[in-house]
């Protein structure tokens, strides 16, 4: 627009001087770019917590997270986690039910996450961070003792951003699923409770 | 070149890791391991080329643009920006913009504010046009869905990538836990929508893969069999938003076992899946 401006202006210019203008005018059209914002709906974090296996007793954990944020109210989230399992509470009793006193437990989930209460939390009179509570379900699977089974969770968070690219939280997850070990196919609770941290992207 | 190395090496310890730890513990393969993969592949995808390219300006053509505190309607409203101003839109948080005014106050403001701006570069063009043909360019998209694969139960997780206007190629894993044996899928997929504007898309694929099936461990005479797969489906998508939508399928897997033998899987799934 303001090139096209210059060079009307130059040929006026020209044509009332009646000669050759002193500068020949290179006139190239702009490109027209479309203007990128950087989005950070991208949430990558780790977090490490206490999983208790039903049955089993309660072991640290550890894992991964990526989450993307669909809407100010929904995200989806994918979970890898780890942690151990161990049967010697069954041992002492001269009953083993793994190959090996403790064994590796993996389980990874998809899940749908709702920001039920967005608020803020206030830290003393000058700093304000926006936080949510939050409600979280889905499905997925775990690994442990050389077998697979299906999972189903359900959980309850806050998470806190101090800034805008940086969140803690702070969540607690029951992680169903259905377990013939004992001897009865049955429903087993996992209750799991983590400590997380998180960056935006 | 040095780092490079070290990752290449860093890698092929774990792997040698995850043999020992498998025949440690009698484990043949283990998926979740596989999960981790792709996690970490994601991971990589997720994370955006840093450029420093200086801020987008638009000028506020309503009476005034509200700034709240935090990306949500609910956060309080703290200041505003007046028609004619020029504000710098620092960045996006799903459908809020991050803005600082010429007053250098820095708040959020919703979509649909943003919208009645517009842009400095020719102003005939306003930010609805411009976020239009951010959400066209948008090639990638990534889904997950639950179902059953012959009454047992499905997991599957997809990333996606438009070639034409209607076809889309979709890599997929997948894994069924069922009561004896964890079957684990993986392959890829041409995908055909006839209506991609429609909010309501039906879809066709045709894919083609490999498979693993691993029966439980405490079995008699568990053994592993792998082979090539091949399947088609249909199903439809529905856009909840311009940038998230649900799709269910019913999909036909044939599994190549060997030679002279073929095993068919019904699949019925449904899911999420969002552009990037």
């Amino acid at each position: 627009m303001v090139t096209v401006g210059m060079l009307a202006a130059a040929t006026a210019q020209a044509a009332e001087s009646g000669s050759e203008p002193v500068i020949p005018p290179q006139v190239d059209r702009r490109d027209v770019h479309i203007p990128k914002i950087s989005a950070n709906d991208v949430e990558i974090g780790a977090f490490v917590g206490i999983l208790s296996v039903q049955d089993f007793g309660a072991k640290p954990s550890a894992g991964l997270r990526l989450g993307y944020h669909v809407t100010e109210d929904f995200f989806l989230e994918g979970t890898y986690g780890r942690s151990t399992v161990s049967d010697q509470s069954y041992r002492r009793l001269g009953i083993a039910i793994f190959n090996s006193e403790e064994v590796p437990l993996t389980y990874y989930s998809l899940s749908v996450g709702w920001n039920l209460f967005p608020g803020e939390v206030f830290l003393g009179k000058n700093w304000a961070m926006t936080s949510a509570v939050y409600l979280v379900g889905g499905v997925g699977n775990v690994n442990f003792n050389s077998e697979n089974h299906v999972t189903y969770n359900f959980g309850i968070g806050i998470r806190v951003l101090p800034v805008d690219w940086f969140s803690m939280r702070f969540e607690m997850r029951d992680q169903m699923f259905t377990s013939d070990l004992l001897g009865k196919n049955e429903l087993k609770h996992n209750f799991e409770m983590t400590l997380g941290a998180a960056a935006y992207f | 070149m040095r780092a490079g190395r070290e990752y290449v090496d860093g890698l092929r310890f774990s792997v040698r890791m995850g043999t020992a730890e498998g025949s440690r513990h009698a484990c043949r393969g283990n998926p979740n391991r596989l999960a981790a993969w792709c996690f970490c592949v994601l991971v990589a995808l997720a994370l955006p080329a840093f450029a420093d390219e200086p801020h987008e300006r638009v000028v506020v053509a309503d009476p005034y643009l509200e700034l709240h505190t935090g990306p949500g309607r609910a956060y309080p409203i703290f200041d505003i920006a007046e028609r004619g101003e020029r504000v710098e839109i620092l960045k996006r948080h799903t459908d809020w913009f991050k803005v600082r005014t010429a007053r250098d106050k820095e708040g959020w403001v919703s979509r649909a504010q943003m919208e009645a701006t517009l842009t400095e570069a020719g102003e005939k063009k306003t930010f609805r046009d411009v976020l239009f043909d951010d959400y066209l360019a948008r090639r990638m998209e990534f889904g997950f869905a639950f179902g059953s694969l012959n009454h047992d139960p499905l997991l599957s997780a997809y990333v996606g990538y438009r070639l034409h206007e209607n076809i889309d190629v979709e890599l997929t894993i997948a894994q069924s836990a069922g009561d004896f044996s964890t079957t684990s899928l993986f392959y890829i997929s041409l995908v055909s929508q006839p209506f991609p504007d429609s909010r309501w898309s039906p879809f066709f694929s045709l894919g083609a893969g490999r498979f693993t099936n691993t029966p439980k461990s405490t079995l008699v005479s568990a053994i592993e069999t792998r082979g090539g797969l091949a399947n088609a489906a249909i199903g439809l998508r529905y856009y909840v938003t311009r940038q998230f939508f649900l799709r269910v399928e019913a999909k036909k897997h044939v599994a190549l076992i060997d030679y002279n033998r073929t095993d068919d899987y019904t699949e019925l799934s449904a899911g999420a899946a969002f552009f990037f």
